[in-house]
């Protein structure tokens, strides 16, 4: 009998801390409007896997934020992949109502609004904008041993034989990484439908499918593969920027100087959810503008090749506007809208 | 440096004082992570993500990436650890790795042999742990260049041969194993489907967009199944609990095991390197491959040491062999190593093609944690066992309610919300009906987590393929799979056939 107490013991034990540690995954109500916010562990959900673009994004963001104490809570990351981003916005909206649950999204939160096949129930209209961090550029990379080994020689390839040409992409059909090969093939007159796009659900997955011999080529954003880059693992054809990057990736030739007229950017932007207070809203509003004018900040956009170009919420939310009408016009033209 | 003298350099690392301390604590938590069903090693892991970096503040950045991440592996292989207790314990796996070990395991713990069980299931994952290691020393770079060969097409085909195989082998009814694979595979499309993005069964029902979580189904058909079973079938097996003999595995047990735990390390780590297909399908794969290789085969089932020490091994060599593609190329292959792939991150090192070249310390003193770590658990599971294995002699009107407490908890703790706890007694109810009438629940579970990768993949393959089936057969790899697959499912009937078609002919002779 005394066994069985302690074993009682043990298991409320347990219990306990099990409980403590889950309440940092998902919070309560508690705080809404709190003198105080943040008094609770902070949630950023990404609708990717690890290692990608938007995961980046919010593992730099928190850690900074962590780092230079202008927040004093811990972040948890959620990765929910899957969807091209839906998956993740979904989970979002419909399970983080409290001031403690953040968002990190970039194009899909407007495009899988729009587009015509699996529309998303939800989109910008069902979080709170709350900042633009940076842009991420797209880019087009092969395998190092590819036989590609400029853009010229790969859309010769494209040009006389989609079908025989598969290009993979960090997030589904229908989302930003589809997009832009959508868009390369419209510049270059191919028909988009004839156009091979292998949707991965992040772009490590997708690296890892190049890698493998399993895709011709890869269009995701620059963050993730400079690695393999410097490590000689891969070779990026082109870059969509207006002009070569910094540093050590500056020797890669944009598109247009290589005469594709294709610019694109990722932009990586902070939410909140739709009901969030305004105590909330002023609060993130104010911490990711100091955010983005630290030096380490800036720093790291430096060293990893994004653009800065930090909006408050306002703009944001202004500029959000903007891109809804430019992505049904995209749509549009790719018959792709809802 | 050679490979050892940077292991030696390693150890150097790993011997720290305070790296000991970490890698003891991310052991005692993971052990204790693994024992609650609900919060399995990924959540384990996520949760002390922030904390560990405020524990590791003060150490130079190098150190704190090194100790931190130790910690955080330690949860990782001690959750893999303490997963079976639960199995064992109380019919329900927290994790999907370990729905595999409910089969035997739980028999077993109602034979009163719970504690060979138990004791089994940490000697068998003590030397995975130690065969993984070796292989992620000695062969990291050469298989993570195979790995990363495993295409769409190879993994779709890899998934049905992992769901046919299980399906084959647990109950006694083939018909009614494969009626739940589909029914799993089905419940699995609830939810905004991966690949499209479509809201697919949602009825516009927003807590239905995430799609049925696996946690819920599992605890549910298995654990709150069983309450119900012994509740409503009180009188046919009252006192039917055997008294505990002995609370560790005897000679024999080990005799028994022994072959098994060593093809299930090495089948796990293998399984464990292709990214994304992970401990589940090492634990099922290991458990089928026993069963046929085994002389007894209907000893499975009914409690056999070796359908416990085979999953359990391999889902630990499994999350060593995990550790190949993320340490070797940045690649997470399972959600706990894309979380532990965070935690590199935030100590601003990029796992990848550089890690071993750029941080040689922290990723060799982490290896070196992990035979240090792996040694701890074992002494730590041993004397655990004993208290573990007590708890089946509990009288079913405590240990009743203990189970469903542990599973509202474990359920609400990851979902938190009311719309789980009421699918969960509703597949209680459903679990009890199923295995009443000998509907077997693995299949359905494994079927319900793979179902989503197996159409991840299928879409992908068919998209490489222009829409050509063909695709399937004409990768080497991939055609060998569904070639067994076929076999899986063809043979027995033939041989059943033939045996009935034996029976009639002799009859007849006979008349």
């Amino acid at each position: 009998m005394k066994k069985w107490r302690f074993l009682l013991v043990m298991f409320t034990v347990l219990l306990l801390l099990g409980a403590c540690g889950s309440n940092a995954s998902t919070g309560n109500n508690a705080g809404s409007g709190d003198k105080n916010y943040p008094s609770q562990p902070l949630t950023v959900v990404v609708p990717n896997s690890a290692g990608g673009g938007n995961d980046t994004a919010a593992r730099m963001m928190s850690k900074l934020l962590n780092d230079l104490k202008l927040v004093e809570q811990p972040f948890t990351i959620q990765n929910k992949p899957g969807g091209g981003q839906a998956v993740g916005m979904a989970e979002f909206v419909t399970k983080y109502k409290d001031d403690y649950g953040l968002y990190l999204g970039s194009p899909p939160t407007i495009i899988n609004y729009l587009r015509k096949e699996g529309n998303s129930p939800y989109g910008h209209n069902d979080v709170t904008p709350l900042g633009l961090l940076y842009s991420d550029i797209a880019i087009l990379a092969v395998k190092a041993d590819s036989k590609y080994k400029d853009l010229a020689s790969f859309v010769a390839d494209l040009k006389a034989n989609p079908e025989g040409v598969s290009i993979v992409g960090g997030s589904g059909p229908g989302s930003q990484d589809h997009l832009v090969v959508m868009l390369l093939a419209d510049k270059l007159g191919i028909d988009p439908n004839k156009v091979k796009y292998v949707g991965y659900d992040g772009s490590s997955d997708a690296l890892t499918s190049i890698l493998g011999d399993n895709g011709d080529a890869l269009a995701t954003d620059l963050s993730g593969i400079s690695e393999f880059v410097k490590s000689g693992d891969v070779r990026i054809l082109a870059v969509a920027s207006p002009e070569r990057l910094g540093g050590e990736l500056a020797d890669i030739p944009t598109y247009q100087e290589q005469g594709v007229d294709l610019v694109y950017y990722n932009w990586r932007g902070v939410f909140g959810p739709k009901n969030m207070s305004e105590n909330a809203i002023a609060f993130w509003d104010e911490k990711l503008k100091e955010l983005t004018e630290t030096e380490e900040f800036q720093a790291e956009l430096a060293a990893s090749g994004f653009k800065p170009g930090y909006m408050n919420k306002e703009d944001f939310t202004q500029y959000l506007k903007e891109q809804e009408d430019m992505f049904t016009d995209i749509l549009k033209k790719l018959n792709m809208l809802k | 440096m050679s490979t050892l003298e940077f292991l030696l350099h390693g150890f150097s690392v790993a011997f720290q004082w305070y790296n000991l301390l970490f890698a003891f604590f991310g052991v005692l938590i993971g052990t204790a992570v693994g024992v609650l069903p609900g919060i399995g090693p990924m959540n384990g892991v996520a949760l002390l993500l922030p904390i560990t970096a405020s524990i590791t503040g003060t150490l130079s950045p190098e150190q704190a990436a090194a100790s931190g991440i130790i910690l955080l592996a330690g949860i990782y292989y001690g959750a893999m650890y303490g997963g079976s207790t639960t199995s064992i314990l109380l019919n329900t796996p927290g994790e999907s790795s370990s729905v595999m070990t409910v089969i035997d395991g739980h028999q077993m713990a109602k034979q009163g042999r719970a504690g060979a069980a138990l004791g089994i299931s940490a000697i068998g994952s003590f030397v995975a742990g130690i065969i993984s290691l070796l292989g992620l020393i000695l062969l990291a770079k050469p298989l993570s260049a195979i790995a990363i060969n495993f295409g769409p097409a190879e993994y779709f085909s890899l998934m049905i041969l992992g769901l046919l195989a299980v399906s084959g082998l647990v109950g006694k009814s083939m018909t009614k194993a494969l009626i739940m694979l589909v029914m799993g595979l089905l419940l699995g499309t609830i939810g905004i489907d991966a690949v499209s993005g479509a809201a697919r069964f949602t009825y516009n029902i927003p807590i239905l967009y995430s799609g049925i979580s696996f946690l819920t189904i599992a605890v549910g058909l298995f654990a709150v199944g069983e309450v119900f079973k012994s509740i409503l079938e009180r009188d046919s097996n009252s006192g039917a609990l055997a008294k505990i003999d002995k609370p560790y595995p005897t000679k024999q047990d080990l005799k028994d095991s022994a072959l098994p735990i060593t093809r299930s390390s090495f089948l796990g780590f293998l399984i464990g390197i292709l990214p994304g297909a992970g401990a589940t399908i090492a634990s099922a794969f290991s458990y089928v491959m026993e069963k046929k290789l085994s002389k007894n085969p209907e000893k499975f089932g009914k409690g056999a040491i070796e359908g416990v020490a085979a999953p359990e091994t391999a889902n630990n060599a499994a999350a060593g062999g995990a550790m190949i593609p993320l340490l070797t190329l940045g690649i997470p292959g399972s959600g706990t190593t894309a979380i532990l792939m965070g935690a590199f991150i935030m100590y601003n090192i990029q796992p990848g093609p550089l890690l071993f070249e750029n941080h040689p310390s922290v990723v060799w003193g982490l290896i070196a944690s992990m035979f240090v770590g792996n040694l701890m658990l074992l002494i730590l599971n041993l004397p655990l066992v004993k208290i573990f294995a007590k708890m089946i002699s509990t009288p079913v009107k405590y240990l009743l309610p203990l189970i469903i407490a542990f599973s509202i908890f474990g359920v609400y703790a990851v979902q938190v919300n009311s719309f789980d706890l009421l699918l969960l007694i509703l597949c209680g109810l459903f679990g009890y009906f199923l295995s009443k009438n000998d509907f077997p629940l693995p299949p359905l579970v494994l079927a319900l987590v793979l179902g989503p990768m197996l159409e991840n993949n299928m879409m992908r393959a068919l998209t490489l393929s222009n829409g050509n089936y063909a695709i399937f057969i004409q990768k080497p790899i991939s055609a060998i799979f569904l070639l067994i697959s076929v076999l899986w499912l063809v043979v027995p009937f033939l041989l059943k056939r033939r045996k009935n078609k034996g029976k009639n002919t002799s009859v007849e002779i006979g008349n």
